[in-house]
């Protein structure tokens, strides 16, 4: 019975739909726009997005909402936004992980290429490479050299699987063609934790969590993982400097509409996402994360297209050779 | 009953054994592991074993000792219609919205008692909607349609 | 810079009329919010979060730490009027606070409760202030064998949850643990019990738990002789504490206070142990064990005053370190940051204005909640006068959405329906809901702290020995249970040697 209430209620709802695109197009956002977040409020991914619709609140004349719905690797929300009505009130800024999910989940309920509208990219944060306090490498080829050399008897912390600091860890023995004992936490903060406390000797981080730790010498730090070096670390060198090649990670955040969205609607939204990304305002607080907006020529539906169907390809053969397996 | 033996003591007894047979049964799909590297099998496996040895134990301490009062009355009425509203409220919340959702779940729940008429429950009912959509809805921006898609014409 | 310019200048800041006044809003909101049953402190900062946006970096984390403990306190008076926990450490206070109000004296229970609250929350302020940078330092000390052996010194101690049978006791623990390990095993990522459910990946919500087996299982309770006695608490006797109550909780709020001082500085989950420990140790110490369970105020004094001395702690490793102690301070860090604000090592350096306010403010904060509070407890009080058969409709919904609220996860309100028939069956049947809820939050610890032990120590248990911290811990854990055993051996000894002249 409420399957068939539904099944009806659905056909009505796309049916009216359907018809009443094209006159929403010209006066949208006449109703608050709401943004899923797929993780816990407080996070670096709420973070940005948050800076980001405020911006974007002010160039639409319309309230931006952040909704957190946290779950499952940021498979849930990302589920919710592509079974969505595609009428751009409801959007979703997730980051990397929207390229991991079809190698670590099976049965996801969405295509991360066909279910969605792409907006823009919005940022890339660099990640990098640090280690305990007293850990005995002082340089970058030195970290290379002991890596190969010790192997298994180093511990590399991870958030878990499918976080930015597992990824980063596999991108780096797969460079190194080695293997470290891998310990996972529950999060960055306890794996945080135990580095600074000695617990464990390396991991990889994004900058919005290793920054102030790096610059009160808490802990050191031997690598960026983008291509030039960054402004708040000037001292630490990047990878292709220390002799490992294509080694280049960000994680990325991306904007998305459900797949379906009117083109017109998409097309505002990228324009007004291109002027958030260039308010002073957030420039300044990407600043602060140790982060920065993408150009104008990235925040646009076709760079974004093309940076999450190369990453697809790139996690799923490196996952796949990590020997973890979808679950 | 005429048995010798403590019927809570049982009863709960078997409930550890069930769940613990449960949880342990189903852990042993998942990778048991090596001390060294305990698999995600390792806890649950064991834990479950103690949780059954538990249950036994809990049920066999009440051979001989039957309880001193008397069991309460099952309150059905109100297992049916609170469970049933919680249940309801699921199943319904994103679909049917919150107005209807909620005046129906306070009715129900309302009736679960045979204290409440079926007019006092009405009036509960309202009262609570209101107060529940003010509450979160305008105070704290739950993001959640007043009627939801599957009534929407 | 010395301590007395430091604090006069977190004074002038927190002193600052703006301040007090978002202070205040901060306290008032927490409390309004906490109180609604299903909402703890984490849901509520959540919700409230947004709020602090527009405001400025001082302004709002005061503000925020002001919605933090307001709601903090406001968890607890739910606990204690409707034996509905919203967070883990107030599913302690709910055990004699709610047990006080069914006798009558939830004036009471909320009064020292308040009491209790100010008392610690000030005293660790204190420890904060003076403190914080080599707490913390110490605390790094703390690895998964230290987490581990803690843990399970935790879980020997807490049996003296139980009022009842011991064997049941274990058994709720148990069950807990089981419980607690549903989801995603961080790893290997390996779903366990989620019945292919994705929704349950990130495991079962621990408010839809509390709320299951405590307050839905209780509404079933009630209405199980609905016809011949009347449910609910009774009227409400005395607002004010008699003077043999203030006798009684003067030491309990001594020693929650200190225990909940130390174990909020662990980040590891230190904090969560804090009300679990400081109940067992009350009991332990009482020389009428016999009324725990039954309305002691003792229950109520000690872990009220650990729980708000380990929130005020839990602040330590925050704000000199800038790592999260607990989901709450995971949030406080996103507040930091969107204000502009990296937390880290740096902060009490270069934001001293900040750093010292925010601890002026702490002190400010409990203050003010005391202020509210204590005249809040007869309004409190009064919402017990509506009948009952009105209370519980409101109860259940208010759960629902309250829960629905916090992820917008439908699995989490069956999970309360779930929890409420398996809580009140084991209810019905003997068992206690608190040991369970204990099991339940440590559950995914223990295993943790366990794994990750084995593997940095290549799967060497000896590790746990070896290492001093840990050791102490399994020492005392061993030390808990033969004091337990003993006396009844002794008993037994005796007995064979009568049996023998």
């Amino acid at each position: 019975m409420k399957s068939f209430v539904k099944i009806l209620a659905a056909g009505l709802v796309a049916g009216s739909a359907l018809t009443a695109a094209v006159a929403v197009a010209q006066d949208y956002p006449n109703q608050p726009v709401t943004i899923v977040v797929p993780f816990a409020a407080g996070g670096p991914t709420d973070t940005v997005t948050r800076l980001v619709a405020a911006a974007m609140s002010e160039d639409l004349g319309q309230q931006v909402v952040v909704q957190n719905v946290g779950g499952a690797g940021g498979t849930l929300g990302a589920g919710q936004v592509a079974a969505a009505n595609p009428d751009g009130y409801t959007l979703l800024l997730h980051h990397i992980g929207m390229s991991t999910a079809p190698a670590l989940y099976a049965s996801l309920p969405f295509d991360p290429i066909t279910d969605f509208a792409p907006i823009g990219l919005v940022t890339e944060v660099p990640m990098t490479i640090v280690a305990r306090r007293d850990f005995e490498p002082a340089t970058l080829e030195d970290l290379i050299a002991y890596v190969k050399k010790n192997g298994e008897d180093i511990t590399y912390a991870n958030a878990g699987i499918g976080a930015a600091s597992q990824l980063c860890g596999l991108l780096f023995m797969d460079a190194l063609d080695t293997k470290m004992t891998e310990v996972p936490y529950q999060g960055t903060g306890p794996a945080m934790t135990d580095l600074l406390g000695s617990q464990i000797d390396m991991m990889c981080d994004q900058t919005t969590n290793t920054t102030s730790q790096i610059l009160a010498g808490e802990i050191k730090a031997y690598a960026v993982t983008t291509p030039e070096r960054i402004a708040v670390l000037p001292d630490v060198p990047t990878m292709a400097e220390g002799g490992v090649e294509n080694f280049e990670l960000g994680i990325w955040h991306g904007l998305y509409a459900p797949a379906g969205t009117d083109q017109a609607i998409i097309d505002k939204l990228t324009q007004s996402l291109q002027k958030a990304l260039a308010d002073e305002m957030v420039g300044n607080s990407f600043a602060e994360l140790g982060t920065y907006p993408v150009q104008a020529s990235d925040a646009t539906p076709a760079a974004l297209a093309q940076k999450l169907e190369g990453q697809i390809a790139l996690w799923a053969e490196v996952i796949a050779a990590a020997g973890v397996e979808a679950q | 009953m005429a048995v010798n033996a403590s019927r809570n003591d049982f009863a709960s007894g078997a409930i550890f054994v069930a769940l613990g047979g449960y949880f342990a049964l189903e852990a042993m799909k998942y990778d048991f592991g090596t001390p060294f590297r305990m698999g995600p099998g390792f806890m649950p496996v064991v834990l479950g074993g103690v949780l059954v040895a538990l249950g036994v134990a809990v049920a066999a301490k009440g051979i001989g000792k039957p309880d001193a009062e008397a069991p309460p009355a099952w309150p059905w009425r109100g297992i049916v219609l609170v469970l049933g509203t919680i249940l309801f409220f699921a199943a319904t919340i994103r679909g049917l919205g919150f107005i209807p959702v909620v005046l129906i779940s306070g009715l129900a729940t309302a009736l679960s008692s045979s204290r409440n008429s079926l007019l006092s429950s009405l009036v509960i009912s309202v009262g609570l909607c209101v107060l529940c959509m003010l509450i979160f809805v305008v105070g704290l921006g739950l993001l959640v349609p007043w009627v939801g898609p599957w009534l929407r014409f | 810079m010395d301590l007395i310019s430091s604090l006069a200048l977190g004074f002038s800041v927190a002193l600052d009329p703006v301040n007090i006044l978002y202070c205040f809003i901060g306290v008032l909101l927490g409390t309004l919010v906490g109180v609604l049953p299903g909402i703890g402190p984490t849901a509520t900062i959540a919700m409230l979060l947004p709020i602090t946006f527009s405001l400025n970096a001082e302004t709002a984390l005061i503000m925020l730490a002001g919605i933090y403990y307001g709601a903090q306190y406001g968890g607890s008076t739910t606990a204690i009027l409707i034996n509905l926990p919203g967070e883990s450490s107030s599913a302690v206070t709910a055990i004699d606070g709610y047990q006080m109000a069914r006798k009558g004296r939830a004036g009471a229970a909320l009064a020292t409760a308040a009491i209790g609250s100010f008392f610690a929350g000030s005293v660790a302020t204190l420890l904060l202030a003076f403190f914080a940078p080599p707490l913390a330092r110490a605390a790094l000390n703390f690895g998964a064998p230290e987490y581990f052996s803690l843990i399970v010194l935790g879980l020997l101690v807490s049996i003296a949850l139980a009022h009842g049978s011991i064997l049941k006791a274990l058994g709720m623990i148990v069950l807990g643990l089981l419980l607690g390990m549903v989801g995603q095993d961080i790893y290997t990522g390996t779903p366990r019990f989620t019945f292919g459910v994705r929704e349950l990946f990130g495991g079962l919500n621990f408010v839809a738990v509390a709320v299951g087996v405590f307050g839905i299982a209780e509404i079933l309770r009630n209405l199980e002789n609905e016809k011949e006695r009347e449910v609910g608490v009774k009227a409400v006797t005395n607002l004010w504490l008699t003077r043999d109550d203030v006798k009684r909780i003067v030491m309990p709020i001594l020693r929650g206070t200190g225990l909940g001082s130390i174990l909020g500085i662990l980040p590891g989950g230190g904090h969560i142990l804090s009300s679990f420990a400081s109940y067992s140790v009350e009991k332990r110490l009482s020389k009428t064990p016999e009324e725990f369970g039954q309305g002691a105020i003792e229950g109520v004094a000690g872990p009220e005053s650990a729980n708000n001395a380990a929130a005020q702690t839990s602040f330590i490793p925050l704000m000199t370190l800038g790592i999260p102690a607990h989901p709450v301070m995971a949030l406080m860090i996103g507040a930091f940051i969107l204000q502009g604000i990296t937390p880290g090592p740096n902060v009490i350096n270069e934001q001293p204005a900040l750093f010292w306010g925010i601890i002026a403010s702490m002190w400010v904060g409990n203050l003010l909640l005391v202020i509210l509070n204590l005249p809040l407890v007869g309004l409190w009080v009064k919402m017990l006068s509506i009948p009952y058969r009105v209370l519980f409709p409101a109860i259940v919904l208010f759960a629902c959405i309250g829960t629905f609220s916090i992820n917008q996860n439908i699995y989490d309100i069956y999970a309360i329906a779930f929890f409420g028939i398996l809580g009140y069956l084991l209810i019905r049947f003997g068992c206690e809901p608190a040991p369970l809820l204990l099991g339940f939050v440590l559950g995914p610890l223990l295993e943790e702290h366990l794994r990750r032990a084995m593997i940095i120590s290549r799967g060497d248990p000896m590790i746990f020995l070896h290492r001093p911290i840990s050791a102490t811990l399994l020492g005392l854990a061993l030390l808990a249970v033969l004091i337990a055993v003993l006396p009844s051996i002794r008993r037994k000894r005796a007995e064979v040697f009568v049996e023998d002249d």
